[in-house]
């Protein structure tokens, strides 16, 4: 009987497993599928694309080998794209972690109009990259750029920049931009960490006669670790992906001075009719940036503090 | 040279005349088509069936990028059944980037203004014209035989647009006859204490103008095979030519003839430089009449063309396989194929091309005899044209078969030119890479095929 019981009753278990499973795969397979088409399909055909020659315009494609790879290896052009990529990345996490960071304790502990202020430094990551680009060109302008225009007015034309035609400033200019728009989304995400941070603690620490500097440090700086994971995992990927603003503003100039990786993909692979050389440049772009967000992730989460 | 504001009443000049003494001076790759047949009239009757295309062309100059669409805009309005989506943009990226990444995703244009004839026709992006369209149009260009374009204006010739107020105070009062001519008066204006020259170097098309009167000067015009025999090995950049060539290019800009901004000067902040009487001079073309006059009513300028140093005057102005052309897949939709003709048609038309050439200060190309309004300017201009004397080149990239530029060359090259203005330290190397470039895309274009 114990068995004729028990038997039932482990039958409707598997059965109920069997269709949990089968939900969890009907809710699944669209997204997968979209995933796959739209993702992973792609990615693979990448790859193969990169062992070819193909111009992206004719029918006919042939494979090269390790042709590609060989050339991007030791080609000047790539080492340079890599080089401003590398310096590009590395200023704009900590200008805009830092500068987000400052705006989100300021945006904190202001006691009035929080929200006004909030919108406003959050304001410019609304805007299009590429209407942003154009806005800021014309701001950098050597001629009729807002900034020359004051420096003519007030005598001072000698301290004239052509920010985007020279390329000791043009990749400034670019950094100056991009901080300009970014910061105000790293903003939000300090914010919320602010915001979680219970203030019962730093109650506690007043009680007890810390300093301003030392709540932040002791208390605010380790809280917000996690915060500061996604911040600066985000601002990172998004440094190496940078394409707006150098298309609009400086077009990878002049000459090449503000190629990253991702414009020189795009100026190889379509602009020099090269989609088989730019895709091997886009799959070394797609290894660097999984290279660095693993790294990034490994050791930022150690710092992280459970609350 | 002084200037007589009632001088400017504006005359009617034959211009037919002069297209068709380009067409007899065209390159000689170039093919011409005999037809018998009289031009197709665009059709009077709306068109009943409802069709849709796309249309694409290059938007660099505001003023051919409005006549464009004027024209569409005209035509849709007369044809309410045929819609066409005007893809048209690329803000300031090259053409060819633009119409490359439009194919890339799909989007290739059905109706395009080609301009890289042979990269596309080569993979088959794009047909061979209808009849319907050659009969329009006196000389269409032949590739391997076969035509693909039918061109929309003739070859423009670039020169110098200069303020005549600026050539008065600093003295200057003829054009030059040679190019030292011509820098003794950059000497002039610098001297007064004008800017000589403008430059729309954000621009990467803007480059061609100069970088290209000088290839035509010290080596296209008496050799339109050098691009050949480059591919082949047998002249380098870093030869006397061509460095001679880039040499004067650079002296521009190093002697300080060229504003200091340049490199983030738009081509369409030229006009403004001129007629704000920031510099003097453009080197341009005649398109650029109608933004000038635009931006400033009452600005006087003149045109002339720079001779090189043997007195010769040398300009872009032989045919080549620039055009309207149509995609392979539009030609095989019978539907879309005949709505296209039509609007081709239509374009071509008197009234309607009339409208266009005078707005872009064009060279017809049509069968029919057209006649506009000519300023004073387009007047030298086609002056220039029609001299026996002036010898018609092309622009480095416009040759074709075994002269072709290798198509991804140029943008490189301009940027290459951009980077040792920039560093200031042009030599030979320069131009060594430059040919290590071309051997790279000739080689890499051959492996794609």
């Amino acid at each position: 009987m114990a068995n004729a019981e028990t038997i039932p009753v482990a039958s409707n278990g598997a059965a109920r497993k069997r269709k949990r499973f089968s939900y969890s795969v009907l809710f699944i397979l669209p997204a997968f599928i979209l995933y796959t088409l739209f993702v992973i399909y792609p990615t693979l055909n990448s790859v193969n694309l990169s062992f070819t020659s193909w111009d992206g315009v004719s029918d006919h494609i042939r494979y090269i080998g390790f042709d590609n790879f060989v050339e991007m290896f030791q080609s000047e052009r790539v080492y340079n794209a890599l080089k401003n990529t590398l310096i590009l990345s590395i200023t704009l996490v900590v200008l805009e972690n830092i500068l987000a960071l400052i705006l989100a304790i300021l945006v904190d502990q202001v006691r009035w109009c929080k929200s006004l202020f909030r919108s406003i430094f959050y304001f410019p990551v609304l805007l299009s990259g590429i209407v942003m680009g154009f806005v800021w060109t014309i701001i950098f302008n050597f001629n009729f750029g807002v900034i020359s225009q004051v420096l003519d007015k007030v005598g001072l034309s000698d301290w004239k920049i052509d920010w985007l035609g020279d390329p000791d400033y043009a990749l400034l200019a670019i950094i100056i931009t991009t901080v300009w728009k970014g910061s105000g989304y790293y903003m939000i995400i300090y914010l919320a960490g602010l915001q979680g941070i219970p203030p019962e603690l730093n109650e506690a620490a007043s009680i007890d006669g810390a300093s301003r500097w030392q709540k932040f440090r002791h208390i605010t700086f380790p809280l917000l670790a996690s915060a500061m994971t996604v911040s600066v995992m985000l601002s990172m990927i998004g440094a190496l992906k940078i394409f707006d603003q150098i298309a609009v503003m400086t077009d990878g100039g002049p000459g090449f001075a503000t190629e990253t990786l991702t414009y020189i993909v795009y100026k190889v692979g379509f602009g020099e009719l090269r989609q088989g050389y730019g895709t091997a440049l886009s799959l070394m772009l797609f290894v660097l940036i999984l290279m660095v967000s693993l790294i990034q992730v490994k050791f930022l989460r150690k710092r992280e503090v459970q609350m | 040279m002084a200037m007589n504001k009632k001088a400017i009443a504006l005359s009617i000049t034959s211009i037919m005349a002069f297209s068709l003494v380009l067409s007899a001076c065209g390159s000689t790759n170039s093919g011409s088509t005999e037809n018998a047949n009289s031009a197709a009239p665009a059709s009077s009757e709306p068109w009943k069936k409802e069709v849709a295309f796309t249309i694409g062309y290059a938007t660099g100059d505001p003023a051919t990028k409005q006549a464009m669409a004027d024209a569409v805009s005209a035509f849709t309005k007369a044809n309410p059944n045929i819609k066409i989506n005007d893809l048209s943009g690329g803000g300031t990226a090259a053409y060819l980037d633009w119409l490359k990444t439009k194919e890339a995703v799909g989007e290739f244009p059905d109706l395009i203004e080609m301009r890289d004839t042979q990269l596309f026709a080569e993979a088959g992006k794009i047909a061979e014209l209808p009849q319907a369209w050659l009969d329009l149009v006196a000389d269409a260009p032949t590739l391997n035989d076969k035509h693909y374009t039918a061109p929309i204006i003739g070859a423009y010739p670039q020169g110098i647009i200069y303020s005549k107020k600026a050539y008065e105070n600093a003295g200057v009062t003829a054009e030059p006859k040679t190019y030292d001519e011509f820098l003794a008066i950059q000497e002039q204006l610098k001297t007064s204490g004008i800017t000589p020259l403008t430059f729309g170097g954000k621009d990467i098309f803007h480059w061609g103008f100069w970088v290209n009167k000088f290839f035509m000067d010290n080596m296209l015009a008496d050799d339109p095979n050098w691009n050949s025999k480059r591919t082949k090995g047998e002249v380098s950049f870093s030869d006397a030519a061509p460095m001679q060539a880039m040499t004067d290019f650079t002296e521009l800009f190093t002697k300080g003839y060229v504003e200091k901004g340049w490199a983030s000067t738009a081509d369409n902040q030229t006009a403004s430089m001129l007629v704000t009487g920031k510099v003097a001079q453009l080197f341009s073309g005649p398109w650029m009449f109608a933004q000038i006059s635009q931006a400033d009513p009452n600005f006087d300028f003149g045109w002339y063309p720079v001779p090189d140093r043997k007195g010769r005057v040398i300009v872009s102005g032989a045919n080549n396989l620039q055009g309207w052309a149509i995609s392979t897949a539009a030609n095989g939709d019978a539907d879309k194929q005949a709505a296209i003709t039509e609007f081709v048609k239509f374009f071509f038309s008197k009234e309607q091309y009339t409208k266009f050439l005078q707005a872009v200060n064009g060279i017809p190309t049509t069968k029919e005899a057209i006649q506009y309004e000519a300023s004073p300017q387009m007047q030298r201009v086609l002056e220039v044209m029609g001299d026996s004397n002036t010898v018609k080149s092309m622009m480095i990239n416009s040759f074709w078969g075994e002269d072709q530029m290798p198509t991804q060359w140029r943008n490189w090259f301009y940027k290459l030119a951009q980077e040792w203005l920039t560093k200031g330290d042009f030599s030979a190397e320069y131009m060594k890479k430059a040919d290590a470039e071309w051997d790279a895309n000739v080689k890499a274009n051959a492996a794609a095929k």
